[in-house]
């Protein structure tokens, strides 16, 4: 549930970008790393300096941040102004990474813009690798825990309400969005986005912030996963994990719909559950090493997917802003099926 | 009558082949002027030079008191230039009233104030209203809520000559509105352009082959060929001028 949380936000940030937008970016593991190696980098040596802990941060790291639990304790509301203040840090962070990266990039179209941006999707983890004063190099790094108050076994279930609930607030933020003037003109833009600059949209200005936006939204699910995994490794942030998979949800949900965010994100959380639980069951029936089962068996709903309904579960529908007050009433049954079906 | 669009001396070319070989013209405000020229004689590239799709080689273009060489697509859209295209640019997967909300500019399309409804409800309300009447003047109200790309070629071309109306634009360029349609809709069409010209003051200058159906209702052509203008005047000086006949219409 925690990690279908996390999800739903990075994949919603996708969506408006891709689904609504159309701008194809293959590199949205940069900004969730970069909001993740805020959240490993910034609030440990906060909560360090203010606690008056001794040690190198990344050197003692785990030392370091015990101590840090320990002093959260009995600091609980300093604990959550920083954690706040860390996501704030994070959506900051990837919307400038956003900026970098659309600059050079924002007049390129189509496959050329998804390559490059695919490229700079890979600079993160080489980076994190490699500048070991940031999250530890190979080594990784640990991240304090604003619960530690609470005992351990309820920790777990509080963390996973708290994530639901923040993928909530971004769900009925990113909805809102789409549901309103800003929504129809991306759709407009990616419709034809010249069409849209001769009717007086500065295609590429919006394209710019939505990448920034979009980036600043994923930069949170990224620092939210750090917060709820513990730690941060550089290289548990690839593009498989969170590029191609979110992809893979968005085009199963159906682009271009929040709901079918959430849908396509809860069985692609699902499937994989399943398929890591009971891999080991078809050893003696397949004749390679079961951990690539998971990969294989994904690559072929995807192609299941594009080649039998490639619009997706939940197809894209026009999103009034308020109604014009023509047209025929319906029912109000009606239209609580079409909210669920259509 | 004042020139509310005068072109002076554009030229553009596309690497070794001159397209543009320094265009004069000018278009009176309020007045309905057609743009004719044989296939590849740069009807449409005038058109993308002074909407700013392309930017000229040389020249200068000025549009109501202001000069707008080299501006951009969106830039003369605020100037109050607004084009429609040869080949419709519906936005496909939105409705026509959808298409027809996007050239009005509402505050709702900043993300500071798009998930507050309350900044931008007034102004949306306003804009529906608007694209309704649009959608009753083009004969597109019983098509409101139908997406764009289920629509017919000559409906498509309806909803190009309806969003070019919501923009509030002082001139309407159109790229051949009427080519594939039939003739009772081509009129009708050019009866809706010479009504809104009337009523409210738009400039139009529109680039149209059906000399038999469109010359009735426009006030002055310009014939370019290769680049330049090689006659301009009233309806039936130009179709007269020995080089018009000679390069376009055939003898």
């Amino acid at each position: 549930m925690a990690i279908f949380a996390v999800y739903v936000v990075v994949n919603l940030s996708l969506n408006m970008e891709f689904g609504y937008t159309g701008i194809p970016n293959f590199g949205k593991v940069l900004a969730v790393g970069g909001g993740a190696f805020v959240a490993a980098a910034v609030p440990g040596r906060i909560f360090a300096g203010m606690a008056g802990i001794e040690g190198d941060y990344i050197r003692d790291n785990i030392a370091v941040v015990s101590g840090v639990n320990a002093w959260l304790v009995d600091n609980t509301g300093i604990g959550f102004a920083v954690f706040f203040m860390t996501l704030g840090l994070a959506a900051a962070a990837g919307a400038g990474l956003g900026l970098i990266t659309s600059y050079p990039v924002i007049r390129l179209r189509g496959d050329y813009l998804a390559i490059t941006l695919l490229a700079f999707g890979e600079s993160i983890r080489v980076v994190g690798n490699n500048f070991s004063p940031l999250v530890g190099g190979t080594l990784g790094v640990q991240v304090p825990d604003p619960l530690s108050f609470l005992p351990g076994e309820v920790r777990f279930p509080v963390a996973t309400i708290g994530l639901v609930a923040i993928a909530a607030c971004v769900y009925v933020y990113s909805e809102r969005t789409m549901r309103s003037p800003l929504g129809r003109m991306l759709r407009a833009v990616r419709d034809d986005e010249v069409a849209a600059g001769a009717l007086g949209k500065d295609t590429i200005r919006i394209r710019t912030r939505v990448i920034m936006v979009s980036a600043a939204l994923a930069a949170i699910g990224g620092a939210l996963y750090a917060f709820y995994a513990g730690g941060v490794i550089a290289f548990a942030y690839d593009r498989a994990s969170w590029t191609f998979w979110p992809f893979l949800m968005i085009l199963i949900g159906g682009l271009a719909n929040n709901k079918g965010v959430l849908v396509g994100t809860l069985i692609f959380v699902t499937l994989r559950k399943v398929i890591i639980f009971h891999k080991d069951s078809l050893a003696p029936a397949v004749p390679f090493d079961v951990a690539w089962l998971d990969f294989l068996l994904l690559g072929v709903i995807l192609l299941v997917v594009l080649l039998y309904r490639p619009q997706g579960i939940m197809v894209e529908k026009p999103t009034p802003t308020i109604p014009h007050g023509r047209g025929p009433l319906r029912s109000g049954a009606r239209r609580a099926f079409d909210l669920l079906f259509r | 009558m004042a020139g509310i669009l005068s072109v002076s001396r554009v030229a553009k070319h596309f690497g070794g082949i001159v397209v543009l070989d320094g265009i004069d013209m000018e278009v009176g405000r309020g007045s309905i002027h057609q743009l004719i020229g044989p296939n590849g004689s740069g009807k449409t590239t005038l058109v993308n030079v002074i909407t700013g799709l392309v930017r000229p080689d040389g020249g200068t273009i000025t549009f109501d008191g202001t000069d707008i060489t080299g501006m951009d697509l969106y830039e003369t859209h605020e100037e109050g230039l607004v084009r429609t295209w040869q080949i419709p640019k519906p936005f496909r997967s939105l409705t026509v009233i959808e298409n027809l909300l996007i050239p009005a500019s509402n505050p709702g399309e900043s993300f500071q104030n798009a998930p507050l409804k309350s900044r931008w409800r007034d102004g949306e309300q306003e804009a529906i209203d608007g694209a309704l009447a649009v959608a009753d003047t083009v004969g597109l109200a019983e098509k409101i809520d139908t997406r764009s790309m289920e629509l017919s070629g000559g409906q498509m071309k309806l909803l190009e000559l309806g969003r070019a109306m919501m923009s509030g634009a002082a001139m309407i360029l159109m790229d051949e509105p009427i080519a594939g349609v039939n003739p009772t809709l081509a009129h009708e069409i050019l009866e809706k352009v010479t009504e809104i010209c009337k009523a409210q003051g738009i400039t139009f200058l529109i680039i149209e082959h059906r000399l038999d159906i469109s010359l009735r209702y426009v006030d002055g052509v310009f014939a370019i060929d290769k680049g330049v203008v090689i006659a301009e005047g009233g309806p039936d000086e130009v179709v007269n001028h020995p080089g018009v006949v000679e390069s376009y219409l055939g003898a």
